[in-house]
């Protein structure tokens, strides 16, 4: 149980910072990127602007 | 497992993580400022204002010079030529608010006391270009012909020792600022004595030339003539302050 | 002119919209013309006339809280309750609420704005409203984040579109920034007068944590949500992509508190801060650029409606102005530049790259895109926009390139040094030489206003005529349209 204080000291918490946010973002990367269903699903949403309006959205051509 | 759809459809989640994001810069820089020791250095001779000093300052932060002059000088050589030494943190840790500025319309102020006369010094805010011609500062007339209004010093001295500025109204905190200061600066930081000794320092001070009457001018120079003169930096060696930044 | 957009006065409230989108061109006149006059204060002096009320440093402030939060602020109140309502196509959850904030907010920015003509200021430059008025934007800010939320939690559509995020955490972010900047003790009930809590380097942070954050969440963040909104209603296709506006919202949000301190390099605050704050002020480069590049691309494959349509001129143009100011943003944070640029009028340009450009061109587009449609009509006249657009653009210009000679020649005529190794030029001097470079700002600045009073004469015949005409949406069924 010794590896614990490790996190405690003032010193570590930089790498510990770094590490926390890094993979933060990685996470926050592999879901938005990660799988094409889910991208798709996401991109839908980029129409809601458009749901209640006079003018329907012209396609988007990606 | 996490799903970033909680957050998209939820608002609550979202503004909950929204939160989280946007307080963690500003917790790890600013809260470690009131707890690392280091952070304002150990130094000799400065002292809070006394009360004409103090609605001096009032009158600099009313009349926005904040916004043309600054009051921190930075370690350039330069800087060092035109305004003198660096400042310290210890030089406005009673400064509330700090005067630090962001921009140079005008030169920098840090250290401006004692290096203008005071008959300069009001010439100087009451008509800028009769002493600077290519000067762009306003004229402050209104200063000389205006009374300073000085019936509230005390509740003004009340509210800045509620922030920590040692200030005395006990019996006790007046020995502690004799300890700390000596007796004549501990007698300016009473505030029981404070119209008084207003009074007093802008009388013998003179500084605006009229001592039938205590005019916003003479608080104003009075704060002018102190600052940057509080710490007598013959007294360390040059890299004494270089630990602390 | 199709059946939802008949029902659209009853099914949502555009009045409490209205009367912020008025009142935000109202302010922007009012601030733009403040912001001429005491730039011709400093071009020629005389104009202080000796007048305490109207002298540069009691003046300068009502400029900057007039068009930051008179005209900015008042465009995000009207266009966060336009795009809440018509992205989650559901009515504002209390009309009496948004009411209140219009009133409050209004109240604020007034009171301010008199009050530091009379002198009552805190100095914390951005905040200098006194205690009673910061109580009261306090109250109006957590009424509208209660509006805001409120709106979103009745919503009809499962997601939340990413505008609203932004706007959410403008909302948060300055209720945040607000109220720790603002901590100070009044020196009695029955005075405006207080004295900061915090003093010296505590109180810098503190400000400077609020001032930069007030330019990343007010003036970013929120301006983003506008962006997301009106740049695909305006061009009529979909945001480029939208699994980038998510990535880049949690960066943005993320990385633009750290970065304030870099206001205060080679000051008395500690290295460790000011070297953080310029590393993430670097990192912050790319959140901003993906916001810029997804507004950009949407119009991927539309470009010739930059020829025809000046409001999308103002939209694509703001973008590339927001491009510009992030990039040059980063760059005046490192510390080698810093020691040359702060101080200086190269700051007041960058502020200025970003608020003219950025900012008032984001909410000009957006306002001439939404004011015909909350009041029904079409805009008075699509060539007076375009006028405004090239006005508009042709002051910025004058502006930041000013800015830039006298800043870099500022910086470089204080560290100049001459051959015995004196400075070679005294301050006065280094005024004298900014005389030029003053004119040409205030002639760049009376360009941008110019434009900002067509835009006032357009909008009122705008609101003139959706007022006389309701017939031009006579369509069967539209009660609410002619009491509008």
């Amino acid at each position: 149980m010794g590896w614990i204080y490790w996190f405690s000291s003032y010193e570590h918490t930089k790498p510990l910072a770094l590490v926390i946010l890094f993979v933060t973002f990685v996470l926050i990367l592999l879901y938005v990127y990660g799988s094409k269903k889910r991208g798709e699903k996401l991109e839908s949403y980029k129409n809601i602007p458009f749901l209640d309006d006079e003018s329907k959205p012209r396609e988007d051509k990606k | 497992m996490f799903k970033h759809e909680w957050l998209e459809t939820n608002i609550g989640l979202l503004a909950v993580a929204t939160m989280l994001a946007i307080s963690i810069g500003g917790l790890v820089e600013i809260a470690p400022l009131f707890f690392i020791k280091g952070t304002v250095e150990k130094v000799d001779g400065v002292r809070p204002y006394t009360p004409l000093e103090l609605r001096g300052r009032d009158i600099y932060q009313r009349e926005g010079c904040y916004l043309c002059h600054s009051q921190m000088i930075r370690p350039f050589r330069d800087e060092a030529l035109r305004y003198g030494h660096y400042s310290l943190a210890a030089e406005s840790q009673y400064d509330h608010p700090f005067q630090w500025g962001s921009k140079r319309t005008g030169p920098d102020l840090a250290r401006v006391g004692k290096k203008y006369s005071n008959e300069w010094m009001v010439q100087h805010l009451v008509s800028p270009r009769s002493l600077v011609p290519q000067s762009v500062m306003p004229n402050f007339p209104w200063l000389l012909t205006t009374q300073l209004d000085y019936s509230d010093i005390k509740e003004r001295m009340r509210a800045l020792r509620v922030t920590g500025v040692p200030y005395s109204l006990t019996k006790a905190e007046y020995d502690a600022n004799v300890k700390k200061f000596g007796a004549d600066t501990a007698n300016m930081l009473d505030i029981n004595q404070a119209e008084k000794n207003l009074v007093k320092q802008a009388q013998d001070g003179n500084y605006d030339g009229d001592r039938s009457n205590i005019s916003e001018m003479d608080a104003l120079v009075a704060y002018l003539q102190v600052l940057g003169t509080m710490v007598d930096f013959r007294k360390y060696d040059d890299d004494e302050f270089v630990k602390y930044r | 002119m199709t059946t939802t957009e008949i029902g659209s006065n009853e099914q949502y409230n555009f009045e409490v919209v209205k009367k912020f989108a008025f009142m935000s061109v109202v302010w922007g006149l009012l601030g733009m013309s403040v912001g001429v006059y005491i730039a011709s204060e400093l071009a020629w002096p005389f104009l202080n006339f000796d007048i305490p009320y109207i002298t540069f440093s009691r003046f300068r402030p009502v400029h900057t809280s007039s068009v930051i939060f008179g005209f900015g602020g008042s465009a995000l109140f009207a266009t966060s309750y336009y795009i809440v309502q018509r992205t989650c196509q559901t009515r504002l959850v209390s009309d009496f609420l948004a009411n209140f904030t219009f009133w409050g907010w209004t109240a604020a920015i007034a009171l301010g704005d008199i009050s530091y003509t009379l002198g009552y200021t805190q100095s914390r430059e951005y905040a200098e409203m006194e205690w009673p008025i910061d109580i009261l934007i306090e109250i109006t800010w957590v009424v509208y984040l209660t509006v805001f939320v409120g709106t979103i939690m009745k919503r009809k559509q499962p997601h939340i579109y990413v505008a609203n995020w932004f706007f959410l955490s403008f909302i948060l972010a300055t209720a945040l920034l607000h109220t720790f900047n603002n901590l100070a003790v009044p020196i009695s009930l029955f005075s405006m007068k207080s004295y900061s809590l915090f003093a010296g380097t505590q109180d810098a942070m503190t400000q400077w944590w609020y001032g930069h954050n007030a330019v990343g969440f007010f003036l970013t963040a929120a301006f983003l949500g506008m962006m997301y909104y009106f740049v695909p209603k305006q061009a009529g296709r979909p945001i480029y992509s939208y699994r980038l506006s998510i990535v880049h919202f949690w960066a943005l949000s993320f990385l633009y508190m750290w970065v304030g301190a870099h206001h205060l390099h080679w000051t008395a605050l500690p290295d460790w801060t000011s070297t953080l704050a310029a590393t993430f002020s670097i990192m912050l480069l790319l959140p901003s650029w993906g916001g810029m590049i997804n507004g950009i691309m949407t119009l991927s494959g539309a470009w010739d409606r930059l020829r025809t349509d000046p409001i999308m001129r103002f939209l694509i143009v703001a973008l590339s102005f927001y491009g510009m100011s992030t990039f040059e943003g980063p760059l005046m944070a490192l510390k080698d530049v810093n020691a040359l640029s702060h101080y200086t009028d190269w700051t007041v340009g960058h502020v200025h790259s970003g608020a003219l450009g950025w900012v008032a061109m984001v909410s000009f587009g957006s306002l001439y895109h939404m004011i015909p449609r909350i009041w029904n009509t079409k805009v008075w006249s699509e060539k007076l926009i375009g006028i405004h657009f090239w006005l508009a653009t042709i002051g910025v210009l004058l502006y930041i390139t000013a800015m830039w000679i006298s800043g870099i020649t500022q910086g470089l005529m204080w560290r100049a040094f001459d051959q015995y190794g004196n400075l070679q030029y005294s301050f006065v001097e280094s005024v004298a030489a900014m005389h030029p470079l003053y004119v040409m700002r205030a002639i760049g600045g009376m360009f941008f206003l110019s434009g900002m009073l067509l835009m006032f004469i357009n909008i009122m015949m705008t609101i003139r005529s959706g007022r006389q005409a309701p017939a031009y949406i006579a369509a069967p069924g539209n009660v609410s349209a002619a009491s509008a």
